[in-house]
């Protein structure tokens, strides 16, 4: 959703371009796009095969922020095993019912044992990081792509983590 | 003063004798990226970022611990250069768990600005997501394993500014670690006086003082050059 912080500037996008997917304005599946901004890393299964779907349905993806790029804060999991994350928040947890029960419903989705960056699952075209990634570096490579430029971070110092 | 002809980015430069490559660059105003190097300590050559090109020799040579000789032909700026230090700045990031958004240095951390000057946007190796140790015993500084790249300065500097040995290193490859001591928690060092030159040294977020939060931290790694040289024109 950091695509809203350009504010105002959405709409100089919007001249451009159709936004025809989001994730708070429907649940539809995504047709077929020039361009996708995709969010965060993969860490279930279902992010797995959304990934993959947006890969076929997109001519160009963009991942956006660092938990994309780099997994980020996402990430941090990874330095234990999955059994021991999940305990620690459903089991060992001085907050919980004390009944140990760890959510299993079929609708949730399911915990890969590592969190991956896009680029380990698909082939990325573009990168923006950044924690959060920078409202005008965000414009600039939308505006860019959209005016048929390859962007380029660093020639225009907009490189940033964290 | 002796000097002698070095021909650098195909440039001929007089320089002095007996300096290191790095420093006959600096003297010419010629920028070479360290990650390790900080003026007035020993060199060791850890980061393998200032590699250089040298008519003759087969294999790229540190800049920091290669002395220039007489009619030495250097290339700092080829593109199998700026290849070899994107990939070395991907793998300080790929080897352990480097979380900006997370870091106290964030912002003022050595290695995002080399990052930025790499132009590393994103890192093509498997991260190893180690588990490393947090040691938070020493009553004002913390260490943190995870923002260690093993540039060593906080060794050095210890060893060699303050006379202290707090700092050693133990294991290889990934394994390798920086320990106080003889792997002790810093908090029961018997040689740590606390002095802080470590904190100052260290380029990243993995030993900081426990009174900052997120993105606070101010480090001044020059304050150790000037150190040097003011207890050097006491003695």
């Amino acid at each position: 959703m950091s695509l809203l912080d350009i504010d105002e500037r959405i709409l100089d996008v919007a001249a451009l371009a159709d936004i025809v997917k989001c994730p708070i304005v429907d649940g539809k599946d995504l047709p077929e796009v020039d361009i996708t901004l995709v969010e965060g890393s993969v860490t279930s299964d279902e992010h797995y095969h959304e990934i993959l779907h947006i890969r076929k349905q997109s001519k160009a993806v963009v991942a956006l922020g660092d938990c994309a790029v780099m997994t980020n804060i996402t990430g941090m999991r990874n330095y234990f095993n999955l059994k021991d994350v999940v305990d620690t928040a459903y089991v060992d947890a001085i907050s919980n019912d004390k009944s140990g029960n760890i959510p299993n419903d079929p609708a949730l989705l399911k915990l890969n044992e590592k969190v991956v960056p896009l680029q380990e699952v698909i082939d990325v075209d573009f990168v923006i990081p950044g924690c959060p990634p920078d409202a005008d570096t965000i414009f600039y490579v939308l505006f860019e792509f959209l005016n048929d430029r390859i962007p380029n971070l660093s020639e225009v110092k907009k490189l940033k983590y964290g | 003063m002796n000097k002698i002809h070095v021909t650098i980015n195909d440039k001929a430069c007089e320089v002095e004798m007996n300096l290191s490559i790095l420093e006959a660059c600096k003297s010419l105003d010629i920028e070479i990226i360290t990650m390790c190097h900080l003026d007035c300590i020993t060199d060791v050559g850890a980061c393998r970022l200032c590699l250089v090109e040298i008519e003759g020799i087969n294999k790229l040579l540190p800049a920091c611990t290669t002395k220039v000789a007489d009619n030495m032909i250097i290339y700092t700026q080829t593109e199998k250069l700026k290849r070899y230090q994107r990939i070395t700045t991907e793998l300080f990031f790929a080897e352990r768990n480097h979380v900006c958004s997370v870091c106290v240095a964030n912002g003022k951390c050595e290695l995002q600005k080399l990052g930025y000057k790499v132009e590393l946007d994103h890192i093509r190796y498997p991260y190893l997501f180690p588990q490393c140790d947090v040691d938070t015993s020493h009553p004002w500084y913390v260490l943190d394993h995870n923002r260690c790249i093993m540039c060593t300065r906080c060794v050095r500097v210890c060893a060699e500014v303050e006379g202290a040995y707090n700092w050693g290193v133990m294991n290889r490859g990934s394994q390798v670690r920086i320990i106080s001591d003889f792997n002790t928690p810093w908090g029961d060092s018997t040689t740590c006086t606390t002095c802080g030159k470590c904190v100052h040294a260290c380029p990243t977020g993995a030993i900081w003082p426990k009174a900052i939060v997120q993105g606070q931290l101010d480090k001044k790694p020059e304050m150790i050059n000037e150190l040097v040289r003011k207890r050097k024109m006491k003695l």
